[in-house]
């Protein structure tokens, strides 16, 4: 029976360099100064897309950690 | 030691680890947990590893494990590139986006993502009339759904990708062998099982108030 291949490097470039999950690098690499993390999701199931906006206030949350503030410290 | 994180996807809560090489020669693919989701990782010496094509295949090998290892599982792919500055910083953003990754799981849950590309032969032959649409009708039955890519070239007369179930991966397979015999002038290109890259689309940002 007919097998897919996943060995092709313009299919998987094709998928893993645009799509998927993106994540900015200030969010990646800081806990401090970030107040607020938006979240857009546009999840493809059915014929009906569903769109999710999230903003969620993080700024209360967590104060012990946000006060580690040297091991917080953007990496450059 | 950095204590760097390169992330590749996120699956419901499970721990393991496998012996494949990551990005960057990771000799360690692990998991990292928060509330009832598991992150794939290795470590990583940097938060903006460049990209080279042996990086992008390391990203694709080991989600292809993550994908069929013992079983298989859903999984919400990241985009290539995706390091954490630690464990921490991982969490706090896993703890925002919370609700959009549960969500996103629950929607994608037991499906893997299919490639179908279909040529015209190069002698120039015009295709018949409607396969096309006789094609893509036969394998849209078999499909939770399909995005349309682009048809780069005239030969191309089919380009998309279809989001499976697994429990539907064999009469898909054999629904791909059945066209391929009917016409068998045409050339297919059968690609996957992918997680579903064309099916999920998230972008985590953050955002700074008051510049202080």
């Amino acid at each position: 029976m007919a097998q897919p291949d996943s060995s092709s490097l313009a299919e998987v470039l094709d998928r893993v360099l645009d799509k998927g999950i993106v994540v900015d690098v200030f969010a990646r690499v800081s806990l401090v100064g970030i107040e607020i993390l938006t979240v857009e999701a546009r999840v493809v199931v059915s014929s009906v897309d569903t769109f999710l906006h999230y903003a969620e206030e993080i700024a209360k949350i967590e104060q012990a950690e946000l006060t580690a503030g040297a091991e917080a410290a953007p990496e450059v | 030691m950095s204590e760097n994180l390169y992330t590749y996807g996120i699956i419901e809560k499970e721990d393991f680890e496998l012996d494949v090489e990551g990005v960057a020669g990771a000799d360690r693919i692990y998991t990292v947990d928060y509330k009832n989701f598991s992150t794939v990782v290795s470590d990583i010496d940097t938060t903006e590893p460049d990209r080279t094509d042996e990086r992008v295949e390391a990203h694709n090998t080991v989600l292809q494990h993550v994908l069929e290892y013992d079983g298989g599982r859903t999984v919400v792919p990241m985009s290539f590139g995706m390091a954490f500055k630690s464990e921490r910083t991982l969490k706090h953003v896993l703890r925002g986006a919370r609700r959009a990754l549960r969500s996103t799981l629950n929607n994608i849950e037991g499906t893997v993502e299919l490639g179908v590309k279909i040529l015209t032969p190069a002698d120039g032959a015009a295709p018949q009339e409607g396969i096309q649409a006789t094609v893509t009708d036969r394998l849209a039955e078999l499909s939770i759904n399909e995005t349309e890519n682009d048809l780069f070239t005239d030969r191309l007369i089919v380009n998309k990708s279809y989001l499976v179930d697994r429990d539907q991966r064999d009469v898909f397979d054999a629904a791909i062998d059945e066209i391929g015999a009917e016409y068998d002038e045409l050339i297919i290109n059968y690609t996957g099982p992918w997680p579903p890259y064309n099916f999920v689309d998230i972008h985590i940002g953050a955002e700074q108030r008051g510049g202080g």
